[in-house]
């Protein structure tokens, strides 16, 4: 009998703690289905209108829009070039990066310095930045031309932003020269947390400088870096002002990403539902890539 | 014949020596403790052996070779960490087929020495495993296999045995007593645990502040210690050490205290008249009848035998083992004697030199297993 007793009593306080629980995380879930679910869902909702931008008036299509987006060949260019460029910078951000993070990780005497001047690509807002690199460009007066000439390395200026593959080149490059730091900093951190006898042991063992980084620190390094990678692919993936700013997409469309043929689409060419069908397909892509990524990191884990 | 020796050998770090004139002659095939109180050097000494820290300066000899200028892969050494320094990403069999993958070692070769090492620490069915999958005795015996896997000339063990419990720790000291005799292999192993240095050792190397104090086998260090640090070092509970002065009357030395003295029968011919300390072990201090007289303090019963800590005089503190049968209780006024030919006797100073006459004792490196029961009980 008091057995019983106890076992409700404690199945009462169970539950008055999962009500404390759930009353506590109310707020958060408040907040995130206002801030990400409602937009997630009306954008799904648009992108089954025909919509003109200005008045918001439209009318049903059903899946009209992702019909015609598919078989356009500018969405087929325009995901071309959103994975040349995320791949290519992204990939030039984890090098540089790591790069970075082990040269400061050694013990030269202006480390403290050179990790603060690091960061400053990282801090200085994107528009200020692609100011800078446009001057540096410039075909007529950039300084970057000026300086080839004069080392008889070239005999012409070159159109850094106005013809291809160039554009693409310099797109890359300044999106690796503005997001790199992020990586020198998450990455300099986990070096800071190998244990020194890693080293010591391994160098016992044998083991010489090369041996010791593919052995010792890149697999240290794995964990840290599949994050780095998971949260850079994504921000690359929809990065906007600074492709917009630097070459507005062009020459033509050829750097023409995603998120710039949406904003086209919205506030160009005034078609909202086209633009939120864009909008969605990109999330899926991304959501794609994320499952494949997450699912394979995991079977490598066990 | 000498297989590691180290002349002279000094460590300073900026202004901090941390190794001083370090002389060492450690035989082929001997097990050789680094004994001492944390920070007197024990750990920079085995590193510059490994190759890991560089002497700043002596030299340091390893079989035939000058080995100062060796990276710690070309020194023919194993090293096992107090910390185990094992590869976390790695498997328990790919750490110990480690340094024999980096030395070109075929695959197969490498498999075979692998499962050998395995089965003789009790490995084989945790090769597959990740070193944080494992215990820390596990974890222990892997970072012994990694070592003995290939053979080396010199094994150089720092505290391997401090994060083990104790139960663990008395198990583990057991089977590297048996390993090394199995192999054979020189062995410098580093405590700040007298017992393991006691039970373990050939020859123990007592330290302090960088300075060797004492390199002696067991039995030596305990019944002659070289000076009053090695004295109060070695033995538990410690030898009782009085301060005090010698007095020379009717050509018979004496040793006078606060509230008593005794003869000072077999000093050597170092002994000067003036300030000088005495020593005895516990069991050297009879309980019971004698000249001194104190009241007890404290009595631990460790089952076997009680230790009584009493108080002589003003604030001495004096410690004697008893049967536990005899009745001796805190607060009591007990009377104690002192085997004066037991009683050890130090010039003036924490380093005090020994001045008691060389007793006959051979210096080779054969255990005593009495004096080990002694040092151990
Ligand atoms: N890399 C270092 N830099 C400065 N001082 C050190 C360094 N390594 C050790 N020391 C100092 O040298 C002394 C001896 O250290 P160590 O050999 O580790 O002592 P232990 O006998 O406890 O193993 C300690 O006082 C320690 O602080
Ligand atoms: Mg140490």
């Amino acid at each position: 009998m008091r057995h019983i007793m106890a076992k409700q009593q404690q199945t009462l306080l169970e539950r008055r703690y999962s009500m404390l629980g759930l009353f506590l995380i109310a707020p958060t879930v408040l907040v995130f289905c206002a801030v990400i679910v409602y937009p997630l869902i009306s954008a799904v909702y648009l992108s089954l209108f025909k919509i003109f931008t200005p008045t918001l008036e439209g009318s049903w299509v059903g899946l009209d829009n992702y019909r015609v987006l598919l078989s356009k060949g500018e969405f087929w260019t325009s995901l071309r070039a959103n994975l040349i460029w995320t791949v290519g910078t992204l990939s030039l951000q984890i090098i540089f990066g790591v790069g970075m993070a082990l040269v400061l990780h050694q013990n030269i005497w202006f480390r403290s310095l050179a990790r603060s001047l690091i960061l400053f690509p990282y801090f200085i807002s994107t528009v200020v930045a692609v100011l800078v690199w446009k001057w540096l460009f410039n075909d007529l007066y950039g300084i970057l031309n000026h300086l080839m000439i004069t080392a008889g390395l070239i005999d012409w200026p070159i159109d850094y932003l106005g013809s291809m593959p160039n554009a693409m080149i310099s797109v890359i490059l300044v999106g690796a020269w503005k997001y790199f730091p992020f990586v020198v900093i998450a990455v300099l951190a986990r070096l800071q947390s190998i244990p020194d006898q890693l080293y010591e042991a391994a160098k016992i063992d044998g083991a010489g400088p090369i041996a010791r980084f593919f052995d010792i620190t890149l697999p240290q390094l794995r964990e840290v870096l599949v994050v780095i990678i998971m949260l850079r692919a994504i921000w690359d993936f929809k990065e906007f002002d600074l492709i917009f700013l630097l070459t507005g997409g062009g020459p033509v469309t050829s750097t023409q990403t995603l998120p710039l043929l949406v904003y086209k689409e919205a506030f160009a060419l005034n078609q909202m539902g086209m633009a939120s069908a864009y909008a969605v397909i990109m999330m899926l892509i991304m959501l794609g890539f994320m499952l494949v990524y997450i699912r394979r990191t995991r079977s490598e884990e066990s | 014949m000498a297989d590691v020796v180290l002349s002279n050998v000094n460590k300073v770090f900026g202004t901090f020596t941390a190794v001083d004139g370090l002389n060492l002659d450690i035989r082929q095939g001997e097990f050789v403790s680094l004994l001492g109180p944390s920070g007197c050097g024990k750990t920079t000494t085995l590193r510059m052996l490994a190759g890991l820290e560089f002497p700043s300066g002596g030299e340091i000899r390893i079989g035939d070779r000058m080995v100062n200028d060796l990276a710690p892969g070309q020194r023919d050494i194993a090293m096992v960490f107090q910390s185990y320094a094992l590869y976390p990403h790695m498997s328990v069999g790919q750490n110990i087929a480690y340094p024999l993958k980096k030395r070109g070692v075929a695959k197969a070769e490498r498999t075979a020495m692998v499962a050998k090492t395995a089965e003789m620490l009790q490995l084989t069915p945790l090769l597959n495993r990740k070193p944080r999958e494992l215990s820390g005795g596990q974890q222990q015996r892997v970072a012994l296999g990694r070592a003995l896997v290939r053979d080396p000339k010199v094994f150089l063990l720092d505290e391997p045995l401090s994060n083990l419990d104790a139960k663990l720790r008395g198990y583990m000291r057991a089977e590297l007593i048996e390993l090394h005799q199995r192999l054979g292999r020189t062995m410098v192993y580093v405590t700040h645990d007298q017992l393991e240095a006691m039970t373990m050792s050939d020859r123990i190397a007592v330290m302090e502040s960088g300075k060797l104090q004492q390199f002696a086998p067991p039995q030596v260090v305990y019944r002659e210690p070289a000076n009053r640090f090695v004295a109060s070092f070695i033995g538990t509970p410690g030898m009782n050490i009085v301060d005090g002065e010698l007095l020379q009357e009717n050509g018979r030395w004496i040793f006078q205290s606060q509230g008593f003295s005794v003869d000072a029968p077999n000093l050597g011919p170092d002994a000067q008249s003036g300030a000088a300390a005495m020593g005895i072990r516990p069991e050297g201090l009879s309980i019971g009848t004698g000249p001194i007289e104190g009241v007890v303090q404290l009595v631990e019963q460790t089952g076997h035998e009680n230790i009584v800590v009493a108080r002589v005089g003003d604030g001495l503190r004096m410690t004697g083992r008893t049967n536990p049968d005899q009745p001796v209780r805190a607060g009591e006024t007990i009377k104690l004697s002192i085997d004066a030919n037991k009683a050890h006797f130090f010039a003036e100073g924490a380093t005090g030199k020994r001045l008691n006459k060389a007793a006959a004792t051979s210096d080779g490196p054969a255990k005593s297993q009495s004096a080990l029961k002694e040092a151990t009980s």
